[in-house]
């Protein structure tokens, strides 16, 4: 008796986290599950792959491979963005790094619905910013700022940059100051010291941070549905095409299998690619 | 072999002096020990000298060169930091010939000096081993290797020891010892240990909580002559009592209230002592001879009660209270080479001392 009470209290931790993983796997593994299963059955339950075949049009390649190139180039815009404030608030902010992570968080206080539609009335054609660049003179004729990729590229950027900047700033706060100064006693400029030392330490920041921004952005189809005007057609916008326009269900799960096929092969190329550097250069070393 | 001289060096840290108006002279090719309490602003003196801080007010040389100005990158001053600050992201390799990397030293000639460097301190075997998977006393090896790769003038060590344990620090004292005579280089340690600083030193200061330098020496001047009870008390274990000197044509001697009146030298130097000077007398536990029995031949003897008796292996530690309610601490040699006799607690003993073991302090 006293035994399977002991056995009981040891998995108590276990039995805590049943809630959480009911949850995923109700509402995460179980949707993708069939989502991947109306992707090959045909009605009468045969597995086929003609919904596949029916994706074998250039336009839809097309569409994938604009919305990766449009993930990865936001995701490295807000890096470079989101380094030097990162490193600001981790490094130099000293007693108001707190004021400052505060004031990151403030956008996530404003519904993500009203921010986009703030943007929409900024950028739009009598829009605030249109109406500024007139005033000065800078331009003559309203410029088509919302309804285009560049719309939906900044008010992405806008979006992510605090996903960014978190986890870089996690990184960078953890690096002992006494590395630096090490580095410095040891005869390193301030630059040196960045690039031998503290980047290297922030690169877990780095990748996180990268993927935490890329692969929500790929999927990403609010923005470009409310910025996009319609024509720059993304994989999020076509897959909720499919389902809720079209009611194409079967061509829609085979598109979103397809998809997340070529983002996970982007994801793994990104990190074949960042493994071989550092071998190469220990290789060169040794 | 460049002196370090700092010159009326003051800092302030958020407006709070920690040092104030600090002239100090490091002999070079030596080991120079910085020995004061926390707060005391020793490891400030060590980070001044190493350019991590400037001065508020003052000015430090290195040999004749005025290096107050100059960035911590550019002066031939390294240092060796309590947790050894080495880089994580590296293996012993890369943390060893970071310094010869960063100026472009060619690949080859890293390679040669860095073998070389880690021979000196017992590490080839672990040249690319990563930080990780070192020991506590492998790992303070490779910060000293990284630091003395760079043939710096001075080396500073800040508390290099704080982490190991007892045996490890021991040992690898002697070995600081054999490095710095081996290199010549200036060494300046900082620590908080007394033990540490009388072992490795050439010569020594004793920082006080005010920041203020109260003694330069050799150990040996520290530890016999200190010039004031701080010292005395800081540097070794010692009894200190209040007394009023009586000259005469015999010698001097000194009055303790409640007491008696006994025998003191007054060396030549001590010029400010007059009759009738109050003076403190500080004598160490260990010069003070403990006995059931009388016995001939000391100048002075004292009477009291075995209060308290601490066993500590290489010596015993007696408390004994005397007349005038004043605990004194003995240490006794356990060499036991005869039987002796047997002192217990509230036994009545005898405590002898000569008058030349006594040191007197104005303060």
């Amino acid at each position: 008796m006293k035994r399977l009470a002991n056995n009981f209290l040891q998995e108590i931790p276990f039995l805590c986290s049943m809630p959480a993983i009911a949850w995923q796997i109700f509402f995460m593994v179980a949707p993708v599950g069939i989502i991947f299963y109306f992707s090959l059955m045909r009605p009468g339950f045969i597995v086929t792959l003609d919904h596949y075949r029916g994706l074998l049009h250039t336009s839809y390649f097309l569409i994938i491979f604009r919305s990766l190139l449009l993930a990865t180039l936001m995701a490295f815009t807000a890096f470079f963005l989101a380094y030097p404030v990162a490193y600001f608030i981790a490094m130099r902010a000293k007693k108001y790094k707190t004021v400052l992570l505060f004031f990151l968080t403030l956008p996530f206080w404003v519904n993500f619905l009203v921010q986009i539609y703030a943007w929409y009335f900024l950028l739009e054609r009598n829009g605030l910013i249109n109406k500024l660049l007139l005033t000065i003179g800078i331009i003559q004729e309203p410029l088509m700022l919302s309804s285009s990729l560049f719309a939906i590229f900044l008010v992405m950027v806008y979006c992510y940059l605090p996903f960014m900047i978190m986890p870089l700033y996690n990184m960078l706060e953890k690096i002992d100051p006494r590395l630096l100064e090490a580095s410095s006693d040891l005869g390193a400029t301030p630059w040196q010291t960045f690039y031998r030392v503290t980047f290297p330490l922030s690169l877990p920041g780095v990748k996180t941070g990268l993927l935490l921004v890329m692969i929500p952005a790929f999927g990403e189809f609010v923005i470009p549905s409310l910025l996009g005007g319609g024509k720059n057609m993304l994989v999020g916008t076509l897959i909720s095409y499919f389902f809720l326009v079209a009611r194409n269900n079967a061509s829609g799960a085979a598109f979103t299998c397809l998809s997340a096929l070529a983002l996970l092969l982007t994801v793994i190329l990104f990190y074949a690619v960042s493994r071989l550097w550092v071998v190469s250069k220990i290789v060169e070393r040794k | 072999m460049k002196d370090i001289v700092l010159k009326n060096v003051s800092k302030n840290y958020n407006g709070e002096p920690v040092l104030e108006d600090i002239t100090l002279s490091i002999p070079g090719g030596q080991f120079f020990a910085l020995l004061g309490p926390s707060g005391s602003g020793k490891t400030t003196i060590l980070r001044l000298i190493g350019g991590f801080e400037k001065p508020t007010e003052g000015e430090i040389y290195l040999g004749d060169k005025n290096i107050t100005d100059i960035p911590i990158n550019e002066r031939k001053v390294n240092t060796v930091f309590q947790q050894y600050a080495l880089f994580p992201h590296m293996d012993v390799f890369d943390n060893v010939a970071y310094s010869l990397s960063i100026r472009g030293v060619a690949s080859d000639e890293i390679e040669k000096r860095v073998q070389k460097v880690l021979r000196a301190v017992g590490l080839e075997k672990f040249i690319y081993k990563g930080i990780g998977h070192l020991s506590g006393g492998q790992q303070q090896r490779v910060a000293l290797a990284r630091t003395i790769i760079n043939e710096p003038d001075v080396l500073l060590l800040d508390e290099p020891l704080a982490a190991l344990d007892l045996k490890l620090r021991e040992r690898m004292l002697i070995e600081l010892i054999e490095l710095q005579s081996t290199l010549k280089t200036t060494f300046v340690y900082v620590t908080h240990d007394q033990f540490e600083a009388l072992t490795v030193a050439d010569t020594m200061a004793i920082m006080n909580e005010d920041g203020d330098i109260e003694q330069i020496g050799t150990p040996k001047e520290i530890y016999e002559f200190p010039v004031s009870s701080f010292v005395a008390k800081f540097v070794g274990s010692t009894n200190i009592l209040e007394g009023t000197i009586k000259k005469g044509a015999h010698g001097s001697q000194v009055e303790i209230k409640n007491l008696g009146t006994f025998e003191v030298a007054v060396p030549e130097s001590k010029q400010w002592i007059k009759d009738e000077s109050r003076v403190l007398l500080s004598i160490r536990p260990e010069k003070i001879e403990i006995r059931k029995s009388l016995v001939e031949g000391f100048s002075n003897k004292w009477l009291g009660i075995v209060e308290a008796i601490v066993y500590h292996g290489r010596s015993t530690q007696y408390n004994v209270r005397l007349k005038n309610d004043q605990i004194i601490q003995v240490f006794e040699q356990n060499e036991e080479h005869f039987e002796r006799e047997v002192i217990d607690y509230d036994d009545q003993v005898y405590l002898y001392w000569q008058k030349e073991n006594v040191v007197l302090l104005d303060r």
